[in-house]
């Protein structure tokens, strides 16, 4: 139960990275820039990302009000957005997340933070569609494939079984999947 | 009786509670009773944590040979299903123990084959 109770935290923890590079500087070449660009923003990631959620928080919303550019604020909404789920806010986080997703609807991780707190309201037909838009945004996501098996946990849940087969002729099935 | 009826006849069907391992697990052992080797203490694999998120269910045959006194070696995966699935069989091959053989009986050179069949049942109530 620890795992399932500590899942949310580290998925969102995933979701934090785009304030931890500054602005405009992922992909650049020779840019000499000492230190992020928002430090409000980095620090509110670094909080989140310690589970420190109020400052998280506090210091986001901070960073928002000096964003400057689009890639900024959808990483402050999408940052936003996760805090306010570790808080259990979840109304707030949706409309951050909702935010982030005006600004960006192509941003896979607002898509994951939204999905999340889809998933804590058990409102699963909205979070399998953010997680199936996220799928086809980054496929091979690890916090989307954590997220599918969280869904799935929850609309279908199953339990793991081993069959020990001692038997004379007992032979593995290698179509089985 | 047909030969297939005859030969899963003795078959016995031993639910226990198994190692911290498989705590997580419903362990299912199915056994007949010509064995060369007695299992003495059978080690369920832990369903590995990939394979349960994706839902993979799959089977492991691996096979070895148990010395005089009960352990088995030259453990070696005969065929499977998922690659997923072999670390996790053969570290509970390693883990299960047989009956000692007492000192006047010839250890038998052939092999002895164990599946593991990994399984996700629904948990849904009905």
């Amino acid at each position: 139960m620890t795992t399932a109770r500590l899942l949310p935290l580290l998925l969102l923890l995933g979701s934090l990275a785009h304030a931890q590079t500054p602005a405009g500087q992922a992909g650049a070449v020779a840019k000499t820039v000492v230190g992020p660009a928002n430090a409000d923003l980095a620090d509110g990631a670094a909080a989140l990302r310690t589970g420190d959620a109020e400052e998280g928080v506090r210091l986001t919303r901070r960073g928002l009000v000096t964003a400057s550019g689009q890639r900024e604020r959808v990483a402050g909404y999408s940052n936003l957005c996760a805090g306010l789920a570790m808080l259990e806010r979840l109304e707030e986080a949706l409309q951050a997340c909702n935010r982030a997703l005006q600004l960006d609807d192509e941003h896979w991780r607002s898509y994951s933070n939204r999905a999340l707190v889809y998933l804590k309201q058990e409102r699963y037909p909205e979070a399998e569609r953010d997680i199936s838009r996220g799928e086809a945004l980054n496929p091979n996501a690890r916090t989307l494939k954590t997220l599918r098996a969280m869904y799935r946990d929850a609309v279908d849940p199953v339990s793991p079984s081993i069959i020990i087969d001692d038997r004379r002729g007992a032979e593995a099935n290698e179509s089985t999947r | 009786m047909n030969r297939p009826a005859r030969r899963w006849l003795p078959v016995a069907l031993l639910l226990f509670a198994m190692s911290a391992t498989a705590a997580e697990s419903r362990v299912t052992h199915l056994e007949d009773d010509n064995h060369e080797r007695v299992p003495l203490n059978t080690v369920a694999p832990a369903y590995p944590a990939a394979a349960r998120r994706d839902r993979i269910e799959g089977d492991v045959q691996v096979c070895f040979n148990v010395n005089r006194e009960g352990r088995p070696y030259r453990i070696a995966v005969r065929s499977s299903s998922n690659r997923v699935f072999e670390k996790p069989a053969i570290r509970a091959i390693r883990a299960s123990r047989y009956q000692p053989l007492p000192k006047d009986r010839e250890v038998p050179a052939i092999k002895t084959c164990r599946t593991f069949r990994f399984r996700l049942e629904s948990a849904t109530a009905d």
